[in-house]
Formats: structure tokens, sequence, C-alpha cells
């Protein structure tokens, strides 16, 4: 009782997000190539296409990099998680301590989103040297990265909570990721997939936002209902996303 | 020792990674992910590169077991602490270094086999190209799990590793032509892509299947940067096997 009671007078909130701000900082400055990685990546992936297709896709090619960077954060949370949790033995403080799941959730992603940041950024000063973008498109496409980065940090954080070793995390972490990027048409227009797979893809949360983005952005024709119903459809798909990860989700020591 | 070779444990050891590699299908399978998403979007965006790309997953693959080795090393020092027991053991340095690598390779060959097989029934090879791809993939696998083991053998931290493997990774196998055609590459770059064991491997078979055309200078200087690169790396591999072999 008296611990519960010391536990109470202690800060219950606010102070948790400067906190794991300051642990993915760390993260970045401690491990340089951790840094650099994560920066070079979108643009080595970009150097390919830019080889195999057409220059035109470049600039949509530019903001599906950037959604592609938010959805990769995904696997870095996953990956975190599971050393917090099975090398370090962290999780178990934090479950003894005032910080609830939610929070520990949102935290491994802000950590997570400090490490992306300088790619997201870099990838929208280059989109804006390419393509004009007026100001609604910076705002959907910042939504969008906002929407991506929150479904698919829960979806890595809720997946590695069920792991039982660090052996696992590669393979997993890959299976989910590498091909949600791929069924989603982020680097190209949905129209350049065969049927099957195009309707396949609309079941991704990651393809409503890139469709939500190249409509914005004019890279595809869309008219105001086509924006309103991709942007309710990524909500509805977040949601649900949501829902599965956090009944997946398992708080508990050890 | 002296300069002689000591093998000991090397079979045993070489079927313990086997058996344990096939005990991870799931890592089997998803290893083949990313040459596998290169290809969609080879498939979709530019079909008539396809056999090109099938060649540069096999190359990419087989790369990828030396970032398998990395992960393996460094997983077995420093999360299972085992190497202190096998440095203990009868079991050679040299044994340890080789039978990580031989039995990722024998482990992570079905999805390789996968691929050619799809890549006989789009584009079929002759004997030659077929010979040619075998011995340049040999290459490549002395090469990468070469560089996997020496970098596995610099951290201390599991955390940090997936930042240098992708590195690798990226460097060797998206940003060269090894996905696609050489002829893409600019001319002031293309003696540089050559001597780099991917590219060239690349480069070689490609070149072998007569998808591409290359000057037999630049074959030879693919041919022989290869060789070259995969001899002398495998042979620094197990003296760096020989020399970081210690409990620690």
């Amino acid at each position: 009782m008296a611990t519960d009671a010391e536990l109470r007078s202690l800060p219950q909130r606010g102070r948790v997000l400067p906190a794991w701000a300051f642990i993915g900082w760390r993260w970045v400055w401690r491990s340089p190539a951790a840094a650099v990685v994560p920066l070079l990546q979108p643009f080595f992936f970009l150097y390919f296409l830019s080889m195999i297709t057409d220059s035109r896709l470049f600039p949509l090619q530019v903001a599906g990099a950037m959604l592609f960077s938010t959805q990769n954060i995904g696997s870095w949370c996953l990956s975190d998680s599971a050393v917090f949790r099975i090398e370090l033995r962290l999780q178990d403080i934090f479950v003894a301590s005032p910080h609830d799941k939610l929070r520990y959730l949102f935290g491994v992603a802000f950590s997570n989103l400090i490490a992306a940041l300088p790619a997201i950024l870099l990838l929208g000063v280059i989109l804006g040297m390419v393509t004009p973008v007026p100001l609604v498109g910076w705002l959907f496409l910042t939504a969008a990265i906002l929407t991506i980065w929150i479904l698919y940090s829960a979806i890595g954080i809720a997946v590695s909570s069920r792991l039982r070793s660090q052996r696992e995390v590669w393979p997993v972490g890959n299976l989910i990721f590498t091909l949600l990027g791929i069924l989603s048409p982020l680097y190209y227009p949905i129209s350049f997939l065969p049927p099957v797979w195009r309707e396949f893809a609309r079941i991704l949360p990651a393809t409503y936002a890139a469709l939500l983005v190249q409509g914005a952005l004019g890279f595809a024709s869309a008219s105001s209902e086509d924006l309103a119903l991709d942007a309710a459809l990524l909500v509805v798909s977040t949601v649900v996303g949501l829902i599965v990860a956090w009944s997946l989700y398992r708080w508990r020591e050890s | 020792m002296g300069f002689g070779l000591r093998w000991s444990g090397t079979r045993v050891f070489l079927t313990t990674e086997i058996r344990v590699q096939l005990h991870e299908w799931l890592a089997i399978v998803t290893g083949t992910l990313t040459p596998g998403a290169l290809l969609i979007f080879v498939a979709v965006l530019a079909p008539g590169l396809l056999p090109i790309t099938l060649i540069g997953a096999l190359v990419y693959s087989m790369f990828l077991i030396g970032q398998r080795v990395l992960n393996e090393a460094a997983y077995i020092r420093i999360d299972h602490k085992l190497n202190e027991l096998y440095h203990a053991s009868p079991l050679s340095p040299e044994g340890y270094f080789v039978g990580i690598a031989g039995g990722m390779l024998l482990a992570y060959l079905p999805p390789s086999l996968l691929i050619f097989a799809i890549l006989e029934i789009l584009h079929p090879l002759s004997f030659f190209a077929v010979v040619a791809l075998a011995a340049c993939l040999l290459a490549v696998w002395a090469i990468s799990s070469t560089i996997g083991y020496v970098v596995s053998t610099a951290f201390k931290d599991m955390k940090a590793i997936w930042a240098y493997s992708a590195l690798l990774t990226n460097v060797f196998g998206v940003l060269p032509p090894v996905f696609y055609p050489f002829s893409k590459v600019p001319l002031e770059w293309r003696s540089v892509v050559l001597v780099l064991p991917t590219s060239a491997t690349a480069v070689l078979v490609d070149a072998a299947a007569g998808l591409e055309t290359v000057t037999p200078i630049q074959g030879v200087l693919a041919a022989v940067s290869l060789a070259v690169e995969a001899t002398a790396l495998f042979a620094f591999g197990i003296y760096w096997a020989r020399r970081t072999a210690r409990e620690r």
C-alpha cells in the first residue's frame, strides 16, 4: 500500500515523451550507421527505380519513398521493443512502473520517428524541388505519414510482444514489412498493377495513403470525392489495424 | 599451428549449422523477400528486364548469405555466448568460420534453386552460362561470408548490426548493376562496377547468357577481380577466424 501511495506521488504523465525522444536521439548519436542508413535507404531504392522506370514517375516515387520510410518505422519498433523485452529485460521495469502500455507503445514509436525524421524531411525537400506541391498537398502528405506511422508502429510493437527469441526478429519483421511494402502501390500508380493484385492492395491502409497522396499532389487524376473516399478508407483501415494490433499486443513482465 | 590449416570439428559444426538454419524455415523464406520485391517492381515497371533481374536476384541472394553469416556469428558470440564454448572445444577456428559459411550456403540454397528454375523457364541458359553462374555465385558466397564474419567480430551489441548489414546489402546489391543492365551505368563508372564482386558476377553471367554485351577487356577485368577478391578474402577470413578465436 505504501508503495502504491509512493508511486501515485510520482509524476504520472508529461515527462515520458521527451525521455523517449532522447532514447531515439541517443541511439542515432551512438551508432552513426543507424543515423546514416535510414537516411540513405530510400535513396538507394529511388536510384534503382530511376534505372528501370520512366523519369516522369520520379516525383511520385519520392512521395512513395516518404511513405515507405514511415512504414519502415514499424520494423524498427518491432526490433527495438524485442531488444528491450528479450535482451535487456527493460519491459519488466516498464510494466512495474507507472508507465502504461499505451505510453510505452507511443514512446517506442516516437523514439523511432526521431531516427527516421531526417530521411523523411530530406525527401520532402527533394519532393518540393522536383514538383510544385500546394499547401493542401503538404497537409495530406503529413496526415498520411502520421497515420501510417501510428499504425505500422503499433503493428511492429504488437507483433514484437509475441516473439520469443531475438532470432525471430529479422525474419518476422522482414516478412511483415517487406510484404506490406511490396503490396501497396507506393512507388507507382495503382493502375500499373494487375487486376487481382490491385484488388488485394485495396485491403491495405498504405494503399489508401498512397492514393490520397498521389491524388492530392496531382500525380493521379482524383476528384475531391475520390480524395474524401480515400481519406475515409485510410482512417477506417487504420482503425481496424489498430484494433487488431491492440488485441495482439501483450503487456506483461518478461 | 603454423601456417597449416586445422579442420577438426568442421563436419560436425557444418551439420549443426545446417540443422539450426533449417529449423528457421521462416528466415529462409523471408530471405527471398527483398530480391522478390525488386523482381516484382521490375515485373510491374519494366517486364523486359526480368531475366537480368532474375540473375541479379541469384547474385543478391548469395550476397545475402554473407549477411546471415554476420547475424549468426554475432548472435552466437554476443547473445548466446556460445563461441566461448566452441573455442574451448576441439573445433578449430577455421572449422568455425567455414562451418557457419557453409551451413548458411546449404540451408539457403533452396530459394535460389527456385529462382534458377524460374530463370530457366523465362530464359534458358546454355551449359557454359550455367557453369559461369555456379562459379561466380561461389565466389560471391566466399566474399560475402568473409565480409559478414569479419564485420561480425567488430560488434558488441546486436542492436547495432542491422544498420551495417543493410548498408552492405544496399551498397553491393542495389546500387551497382545487379538487378538492372550494365549498359545503364554511365561510361565513367563502368570500370568501378566491374571490380565490385556482385556487379562483376551479374555482368559476367548476363554476358554468358547473351543478355548483355561486354568488351573482352571488361570481361577479363570482371573475371580477374572476382577471382582475386574471392581467393584473397576467403584466405583473410580464415586468418581472421584464427586471430579472433578467443573466449570473450
